[in-house]
């Protein structure tokens, strides 16, 4: 026990250092933020328009003119009333003016309402005017009409619409309002999974890359004379799943204090798809996937001859972790196809695929039982294997074995 | 690997020696319990050798390397930590040895960055780092320049009059004559012969005689009373027949070569092996 402590600081110290490692550990925080809040942001980021310059209206009635004035000093834009048109177009051109919004005679009902711009890029700026333009108008032709407003506004107030999702228990979720809820149920399993891939793939080709430097470095012997070839692979796998541990548990502190503090501070709420208890199960997926492909890598890096044949070997490991990615429309928009839920089950593709589900459904409990259930399994499965393979393959120097050599290892008694 | 059987004591350096293909890696290998044998046991200290034992042995394999990307210093105290030393002592030790070495200043420096000879050198001290009372070294000459394999040597020497058991393996027979004071010869997996180096000597006689001259000596293997020879352009190594007087040779070679040197000695370790094995075809270093 005393040797495999020593192999897994060594395995653990080797990793950390790694430049890739501190760059992922510091940047995927600000990943998860930056993606899942960028909804968010965006959604926002039409209302506010301020220009230090002014707003030329022309031919516009004193009352249609007063709510434009009105709509837009909220957002600190000045409008002005102007008289000549061409001189109007001019200062728009020079850049005193902003815009130049005309009312032609008979507007709203006979008459356009035309919007003259040096670019068209102001699309924050006219979509308002175009806004508070239909306001009026409505408001107009209600007077018009002789109906009371008091009535109007009740006949046309927007319902309002939410979305909630049910968990076990009969708990209750808000998920933020309508469209805005999909995107970011979306943008939060997208963030998740790309996570949970990018993790697994990492540390597994990681474990893939140290067993097969022990190879071509030639430490493997002085290595296996101190130690046994089980404490050996365990230690790397156990090393690296340390640092990994590590990593996420960098990630979902910074997770908590990004919501709990800073987000408050600016305002911005992370969607509610990124709780604690979804982190949870990222991180337990995460285990659960780097057991499993960690010790299929070890097996591969054991039975490769250098890092660009581990390349060669692995991509058919490599398949099952892109064949959830591929699918994530499908995983998003219907989480219980029977394809799915089948790939929840299937130990190389579930922990992806029932993390998505838990994120954007409710899985029953005995699913995610039987789905824990047979990735353990798999688990212990596959180290067996693994070491196995290891054992005799990481001897094995100068030739490619064959798919039948290898399975003849796991034979040697 | 056949039927074979030695023993090494403490205090001695023991060679194990053959051709290339001889079994002598696969013998060591399996000492480590890296290859297990199919029948047959390693004893250590009398009883079957176990896991916990391997940590009094230092390996140095014949296939040899550091992780080129971590510090000297720290792989030197891992090998020696994972041999279950104790840090106070092998933190010592690392630090005299590479001092011997002149590699002090390196001690922070990526493996990476050592020149070849010190890479061999930081080998040697991983062997030996955790105080070993067992030394296996594997082919421990190969690739090493004159000045290098005079260090080893000096240390090999020095681990012996500490009471370590230092076996080493070699294809070179000149080298395992100079050192070895018990040996193993093997060829093809098999023992040929086992025993102190002095008892060889004297069981295969003194009737070999080495002939240092100039001119074509080819003539020798001819001659009736010759029973075998190994010959360079100016040097030979004759076995002379059972019986036969060096006298004879001597008066066969007047006038027909210019002799530099003609001395009767023990046949070589090289000449022994070649004697037993019957003339096949082994490789000369």
């Amino acid at each position: 026990m005393g040797k495999l402590k020593h192999i897994i600081r060594h395995e653990f110290r080797l990793t950390t250092a790694n430049k890739a490692f501190v760059i992922l550990t510091i940047i995927g925080p600000f990943l998860i933020f930056a993606i899942t809040v960028l909804p968010t942001l965006l959604a926002q980021s039409s209302s506010p328009v301020a220009s230090d310059k002014p707003l030329a209206l022309f031919g516009a009635p004193p009352r249609v003119e007063q709510a434009i004035s009105a709509a837009f000093s909220g957002m600190k834009l000045q409008v002005e009333h102007v008289e000549d048109i061409e001189a109007a177009k001019a200062s728009v051109i020079d850049g005193s003016r902003v815009a130049l919004l005309e009312l032609e005679a008979g507007w709203p009902d006979t008459g356009k309402a035309i919007w003259y711009s040096k670019s068209s890029a102001e699309i924050g700026l006219y979509s308002t005017a175009s806004a508070v333009l239909e306001a009026v108008a409505r408001e107009e032709r209600i007077r018009e009409s002789g109906i009371d407003p008091a009535l109007a506004a009740k006949l046309l107030s927007k319902p309002t619409f939410e979305v909630i999702k049910l968990e076990k228990g009969g708990e209750e979720k808000a998920q933020g309002q309508g469209d805005q809820a999909f995107l970011e149920t979306l943008m939060t399993v997208l963030v998740f999974i790309m996570l949970l891939y990018m993790t697994i793939l990492l540390y597994g080709q990681m474990i893939g890359r140290s067993v097969v430097t022990e190879k071509t470095s030639k430490t493997v012997e002085i290595m296996l004379s101190s130690v046994t070839s089980r404490d050996l692979m365990i230690g790397k796998i156990l090393g690296l799943g340390l640092a990994g541990m590590l990593q996420y548990a960098v990630w979902i502190s910074m997770a908590f204090v990004l919501n709990h503090f800073l987000g408050p501070l600016f305002g911005l709420a992370l969607p509610v798809a990124v709780s604690m208890q979804n982190m949870m199960w990222l991180f337990v997926f995460f285990i659960l996937g780097f057991f499993l492909y960690s010790s299929a890598y070890a097996a591969l890096g054991a039975a490769s001859e250098d890092e660009q044949h581990l390349g060669q070997i692995a991509w058919p490991l490599l398949m099952f972790l892109i064949i959830p990615m591929v699918m994530l429309n499908t995983l998003v928009t219907s989480p219980d196809s029977t394809a799915v839920v089948i790939m929840s089950f299937f130990p190389l593709t579930s922990p992806i695929v029932m993390l998505s589900r838990i994120l954007v459904a409710s899985p029953p409990v005995w699913h995610l039982v039987l789905c824990i259930g047979i990735l353990v399994a798999s688990i212990v499965g596959m180290m067996v294997f693994a070491g196995k393979v290891f054992r005799v393959g990481i001897l094995m120097t100068g030739k490619r074995p064959k798919l039948k050599e290898v399975l003849r290892w796991v034979k040697v008694k | 690997m056949e039927g074979l059987s030695f023993e090494a004591v403490p205090g001695e350096i023991f060679g194990l020696i053959g051709p290339n293909g001889a079994g002598k890696t696969t013998t060591i290998r399996m000492i480590m319990n890296i290859i297990v044998p199919d029948s047959g046991i390693i004893r250590f200290n009398g009883a079957p050798l176990s896991e916990a034992d391997k940590d009094h042995i230092g390996y140095l394999p014949e296939e040899r390397g550091l992780y080129r990307k971590a510090k000297l210093g720290e792989v030197l105290e891992y090998l020696a930590a994972i041999k279950g030393a104790k840090a106070n002592e092998y933190r010592l030790s690392i630090n005299a040895w590479l001092e011997r070495f002149g590699l002090s200043e390196w001690k922070n420096r990526k493996i990476s960055d050592l020149s070849k000879g010190m890479a061999q050198k930081a080998q040697f001290i991983a062997t030996v780092a955790h105080n070993p009372s067992v030394v296996l070294f594997d082919e421990p000459f190969s690739g090493l320049d004159p000045m290098a394999q005079d260090d080893l040597l000096s240390v090999m020497v020095e681990l012996k009059h500490k009471g370590a058991i230092v076996l080493f393996s070699t294809h070179i027979m000149e080298h395992a004559e100079k050192i070895c004071e018990k040996i193993l010869l093997m060829n093809k997996g098999k023992a040929i012969v086992y025993g102190s180096m002095a008892d060889i000597k004297a069981q295969y006689g003194r009737n070999a005689v080495q002939l240092e001259f100039d001119g074509d000596a080819s003539f020798v293997q001819s001659l009736d009373f010759v029973d075998s020879v190994v010959s360079y352009p100016r040097w030979i190594e004759v076995e002379l027949k059972e019986g036969t007087d060096s006298d004879l040779l001597f008066k066969a070679l007047a006038g027909r070569l210019k002799v530099r040197r003609f001395e009767t000695v023990a046949p070589s370790l090289h000449k022994i092996f070649i004697h037993l094995v019957g003339g096949e075809e082994i490789e000369n270093g």
